[in-house]
């Protein structure tokens, strides 16, 4: 009894390692196994993995992203991509992909797990560090984030595609910069997406300063296996009281869906209270105040009809 | 080792034709202006060069000496090496700067016929690596290291002079005034009298090279079985986190032990403190374990039974745990469904693997986890340690409900620079340039004051030495885009004009 029980102990221990040591290099024997919904299960749930979904909290969204038979929302186990409008959006396509990943974190249900956000080390020169302060006002906890930075394109997506392999992880973020980072193309994203729908754990590829797509643009864009593809610029927020700047708003817009429904598009508000997307009724939003005359920078002028001088000074 | 560090220059930066011609060659190192000699190789020291001449002088008595740069770093570096190299004699190996290595071999010699034979065996492997040794054996580590040093062999202790004590010039001058050569001489004297005229220190010096007294050696490591410990970046003053981290290094000494098939038997914990000072506990089981939580009933009964209540003070920088004794226990049975009994732990583990897993690959410092600083300072929010390390624990700012993000979610460290158009003397910006892009700013909210760190500064209490104030604004363009912008510099009392830098972007 004690030897049938030890091999039995060796199939079921060497069962797991052997899958994740091959999974990503056998695509076709990785996606029998998820269409047969062999996936290890998240958590208590006993539905499978490509079955949860994650919501952004706004109604209409959700409901449009909602197909027959299933529940509102994108499906967890699942490869999306977060392009940045232009390349003054970084910080609001960041936002977006972490606030996805928190609000994916909320849906699964042990939702202690961290999540890992890979990407190259010089895009914090270029974009900035992420700040740890700011994710508190965000709402979320800098203490659940693992950093990575790796030195090339290449090297972050290895080591996001080893973290989609991770149960335990809420969410990988993988931050990729350029029109056409090295590495990325539809196997990596086949790979990634296979990956995530075997762990279960969602992938997001924040695609900075990529090109806008467009017909009209030399370059092709990539093909990719995403599920879905959202383009995220930063919206103008509505002013608090003494016209300070409020909550941080985004312009999204579904470039690209598995379902096939492109083209929608939303102006969402954070709440970070109560960490869901408020829509924002979709107002024609014009400069809310006409420019000053062009004063030009580096020289002190007057401006005539303040009941005082006022003297505009370059910094 | 008397040549090492010319040894060392011998091994890696000379040429082998110099080397056969057999020129005398010397370590330089400019101090107060003048190249001295730091080390000699045998040659030169044949020829009467000594470290601490300079460098002009030896070469009017030795033309054709040749000069390298002293390196102490690399040295030291090397006799780390050499002391690592050691460790197959004894577990007890300690490198003592400039160029010494002090073995404890007490009941390591059964390998070897005898200790003489050992220090051969040593002595052996030393010359072959290209390094001349002199030793020594005696009984404390002081007496073998002033034997060694003067060229004498174990029981000659008496015939040392006085110079072995290692005490100051002054001192060793004085003693010779007073007749006393040899360190036998001061030994014949009373005690009493040498120590109210030199000092404790030389009775203690004394007392250790005439083997009276011993000194521990801090040795690069202690063998135990099994070994977990634990280095804090940010020393841990509570005991409670103390407490908890012993219980996950016990945790991980027990999956070491695992694998093994052995249980702990003696758990010793070393708590050092930053300040130096460190508490040893020690934990004995009934039978072997590996059982976290009966570890932790342990640790709270032996902390409850201690004479003195453990003290975190300053801090503890490492904590480090051995199992000095463990026996078998056999593994723990699997159950029969496999993965379905996977629950947190196991989860944890995952993720630790996938930590271990890249931070092995791409360096452990490129896997990050961030720590709350406590700080005031925008940039010191920064900080982040390899995920590795254990994080001390922290605590967030808790974010006002219904407050817009106040602080950006990219910072830019440093700030980069911007041309503003703002009211003078203290008006938030209209438009700002960033980027060769013009911003036009139709939402701000500010100013937030941060005032520098006068602390830190000299003078800094007095007016216009304590550094640049800074006034933050958060502002938004008509684009939707929010930026966080500070003056550096107050208007007219600090600054003629203040520049502009952005600091950080908000979603």
């Amino acid at each position: 009894m004690n030897i049938v029980d030890s091999d039995l102990l060796r199939t079921a221990r060497s069962r797991r390692p052997f899958a994740s040591r091959n999974a990503g290099k056998c695509d076709v024997a990785h996606a029998t196994a998820a269409l047969c919904g062999e996936g290890p299960l998240r958590g208590a749930a006993q539905t499978l993995p490509h079955q949860t979904r994650f919501t952004f909290g706004a109604k209409r969204l959700d409901d449009a992203l909602c197909r027959e038979g299933q529940a509102a929302g994108l499906p967890l186990a699942a490869l999306h991509e977060i392009h940045a409008a232009e390349s003054d959006d970084s910080s609001s396509a960041a936002a977006f992909a972490l606030l996805m990943a928190e609000r994916a974190r909320m849906a699964v249900v042990s939702s202690h797990l961290p999540l890992l956000w890979a990407r190259e080390s010089r895009t914090g020169r270029q974009q900035g560090l992420l700040y740890p302060p700011g994710l508190v006002e965000l709402g979320i906890d800098p203490d659940g984030l693992i950093m990575v930075e790796a030195d090339d394109p290449l090297s972050v997506l290895r080591a996001g595609a080893d973290a989609a392999h991770c149960v335990s992880l809420a969410a990988v973020i993988i931050e990729l910069a350029g029109s056409r980072p090295k590495g990325w193309d539809l196997t990596a994203s086949r790979r990634l997406s296979l990956s995530a729908q075997k762990s279960g754990v969602p992938v997001l590829c924040l695609r900075q300063n990529a090109a806008p797509i467009s017909p009209m643009s030399p370059m092709p864009p990539i093909p990719s296996a995403a599920y879905s593809r959202w383009t995220v610029a930063s919206a103008p927020s509505t002013p608090l009281e003494a016209n300070a700047p409020g909550h941080p708003a985004f312009d999204i817009n579904l470039q690209r869906h598995r379902g096939g429904l492109d083209g929608l598009s939303a102006r969402l508000e954070w709440n970070r209270d109560q960490k869901y997307f408020a829509e924002q009724p979709a107002t024609k939003q014009e400069p809310r105040r006409k420019e000053p005359p062009d004063i030009g920078a580096g020289h002190a002028v007057s401006v005539i009809g303040t009941d005082r001088e006022t003297r505009y000074r370059t910094g | 080792m008397p040549f090492l560090s010319s040894e060392r220059i011998a091994k890696h930066g000379i040429e082998p034709a110099d080397l056969a011609a057999g020129r005398p060659y010397a370590l330089t190192d400019k101090i107060k202006g003048a190249v001295v000699l730091q080390a000699v190789d045998r040659i030169a020291a044949a020829l009467d060069l000594a470290p601490g001449m300079k460098l002009a002088d030896a070469r009017a008595r030795v033309p054709d000496l040749r000069a390298f740069d002293h390196d102490p770093l690399a040295d030291a570096a090397l006799l780390d090496r050499l002391a690592h190299a050691c460790l197959r004699y004894t577990p007890m190996v300690s490198a003592t700067p400039p160029d010494a290595l002090v073995l404890d071999i007490s009941g390591c010699a059964h390998f070897f016929a005898d200790e003489t034979a050992l220090a051969h065996d040593a002595e052996d492997r030393l010359d072959k690596a290209g390094y001349n040794t002199v030793w020594a054996l005696a009984r404390t580590p002081d007496a073998a290291l002033a034997l060694a040093r003067h060229g004498l062999r174990e029981g000659a202790e008496a015939q040392l002079p006085v110079a072995a004590l290692a005490m100051d010039d002054k001192t060793h001058r004085a003693l010779e005034r007073a007749g006393l050569y040899h360190i036998g001489d001061l030994a014949a004297r009373p005690r009493a009298t040498l120590v109210t005229r030199f000092g404790s220190e030389l009775g203690l010096r004394l007392d250790r090279i005439m083997g009276i007294e011993d000194r521990p050696i801090n040795p690069l490591m202690v063998e135990g079985n099994v070994h977990a410990e634990r280095r804090f970046a940010e020393p841990l003053t509570h005991l409670d986190f103390a407490l908890v981290c012993l219980a996950e290094l016990f945790q991980e000494a027990a999956s070491a032990l695992e694998k093994r098939g052995r249980g702990a038997r003696m758990i010793r914990m070393m708590l050092f403190r930053c300040d130096g000072a460190q508490s040893i506990l020690h934990i004995e089981t009934g039978a072997p374990t590996r059982d976290t939580a009966l570890f932790k009933r342990l640790l709270h009964e032996r902390i409850g039974a201690l004479d003195d209540p453990l003290n975190p003070g300053f801090g503890y920088d490492l904590i480090r745990l051995t199992i000095i004794a463990d026996e078998p226990l056999k593994a723990e049975q699997y159950r029969l469904e496999g993965n379905e009994g996977r629950n947190r732990n196991d989860q944890a583990d995952d993720e630790q693997a996938l930590v271990s897993q890249l931070s092995a690959r791409l360096g452990r410092d490129a896997i990050k986890h961030f720590i709350a600083a406590d700080s005031h300072i925008p940039e010191q929010g920064l900080l982040a340690l390899p995920a590795l390390d254990i994080r001390a624990p922290h605590v967030w700012d808790v974010p006002h409900h219904g407050e817009p993000p106040l602080r950006p979610l990219h910072l830019f460290d440093p700030p980069q620079r911007i041309q503003v158009v703002a009211e003078v003397p203290d008006g938030p910006p209209h438009r700002f340039t960033w980027r060769r892009k013009i911003h036009q700013i139709c939402l701000y909210e500010g100013p937030e004051r941060i005032a520098s760190q006068w602390w830190r500064k000299k003078d800094g209490q007095q007016a216009g030495k304590g550094g640049l104030t800074r006034d933050y604004y958060r502002i938004e363009d008509v684009r939707g885009r929010r930026y966080w912008v500070f003056r550096h510099g107050l208007y007219g009392s600090e600054k003629a004009n203040p520049d502009w830098y952005i600091h950080g972007l908000f979603a």
